[in-house]
């Protein structure tokens, strides 16, 4: 398929956009390679569409945007001089503007409280920089004073409450220790705890030894006494 | 606000060639939109495109007005202008040439006519879809891709005749 000058130029944007079909784009390459007119026409337009969308956006005029909102949404209010120093004023009188301001002489006042500065009896020179350092120098010691104390002192309570509560500890033991009373158990008579009233254990002991002794020295009066 | 101005504002630039009655038209493109913004419906295309439209039709508009008392190499046309986009890093002869050579093309851009040149606006300087410009112009799509073509070779030969051969 052999294509002619005029299909060339037809389809040259479509070419140049990568819209034509392999036959046709075949087609189009051989006929550009051997015309020597639409060669340099395309290389021309391919130039040119390379400079269109490399081109640089105009640099907006700057009362425009502001000439297009007079027309659209009407000119904006001129006021006179005395309203519109009402309106400034009214303007201090906007919660923002409120809100503003106290937060700014909160600033300040932390500010001074922290440098040490008497509001009472206000003086130029607390001014100066090198009173207004000595000022924040002592207070800042008396801070840090003042909280070592506080520290010291919470140490030392700590101590006295934890000795108070070893002491209470060592006072409840005891009582802990004391087995329970049961009441198939005979008088003298122990359970398995050896370690829990070794007096009443001994005091046992001895009775039995000593009844043993007694039978031993006296089996009549002892065999008697049984009969 | 601002981006779609500076979208109107360039496509009237490129249009009319001139920065003043470039400012006219785009106050009227948006005066116009604002009173007729009841009308917009998104069966139109997007809302930039609606504006591209009414942008168009003004244009035209302006043309036939003007068509008797124009002057096409006014020497406003052939003043340079400033241009923003990634002018910043280049060097100021660099900067000098790419003006020249746009100020040339705009001049060119400003010779062929007014069909061809929307066409080739909206496609190139745009870089809108054919779909987009088909919206816009209200004709069929093998026409806008044949305007774009036709307006493409006539630029290019203007340019050649005029001396200039971008690379």
């Amino acid at each position: 398929m052999t294509w002619t000058c005029d299909q060339v130029e037809t389809r040259l944007s479509d070419y140049l956009e990568g819209l034509l079909e392999a036959p046709e784009r075949a087609a189009f390459d051989e006929h550009v390679q051997n015309c020597a007119e639409c060669a340099p026409l395309l290389a021309s337009v391919s130039n040119l569409v390379s400079e269109l969308r490399s081109m640089d956006e105009v640099e907006l005029p700057p009362q425009l945007v502001y000439s297009i909102l007079d027309r659209t949404l009407g000119p904006r209010e001129k006021v006179s001089g005395w309203q519109a120093f009402r309106n400034f004023v009214r303007g201090f009188g906007a919660p923002k503007f409120a809100y503003g301001v106290a937060s700014v002489m909160a600033t300040f006042v932390i500010l001074a409280g922290a440098s040490g500065d008497s509001f009472r009896k206000p003086k130029l020179a607390d001014l100066r920089p090198a009173t207004v350092v000595r000022n924040v120098e002592r207070k800042a010691a008396r801070t840090y004073a003042s909280g070592v104390k506080y520290v010291s002192d919470l140490r030392v309570v700590y101590e006295i409450q934890s000795r108070l509560r070893q002491e209470k500890e060592l006072q409840v033991v005891p009582e802990e220790n004391t087995p329970n009373s049961t009441p198939e158990k005979q008088p003298g008579q122990t359970d398995d705890h050896t370690n829990t009233q070794p007096r009443q254990q001994n005091r046992a002991n001895e009775l039995a030894r000593e009844v043993e002794l007694l039978a031993a020295e006296c089996p009549v009066v002892f065999e008697r006494s049984y009969r | 606000m601002r981006r779609h101005t500076r979208r109107i504002y360039n496509v009237c630039y490129r249009f009319v060639g001139n920065r003043t009655e470039a400012e006219d038209i785009s106050q009227e493109v948006f005066l116009r939109v604002y009173r007729t913004l009841g009308s917009y419906r998104a069966a139109h295309g997007g809302f930039a495109t609606w504006m591209t439209s009414v942008t168009r039709n003004l244009l035209i508009d302006h043309y036939r007005r003007t068509k008797r008392d124009r002057v096409t190499d006014s020497l406003e046309d052939k003043m340079p202008v400033v241009e923003n986009k990634e002018s910043v890093g280049r060097r100021p002869d660099q900067q000098a040439l790419v003006n020249e050579l746009s100020g040339q093309v705009q001049t060119a851009l400003t010779r062929i006519s007014p069909d061809l040149r929307e066409a080739v606006i909206l496609r190139d300087l745009q870089q809108l879809e054919y779909a987009e410009i088909r919206q816009v112009l209200g004709v069929p799509e093998g026409t806008v891709k044949s305007r774009i073509n036709r307006g493409r070779i006539e630029l290019a030969k203007i340019l050649d005749q005029m001396g200039v051969r971008p690379s």
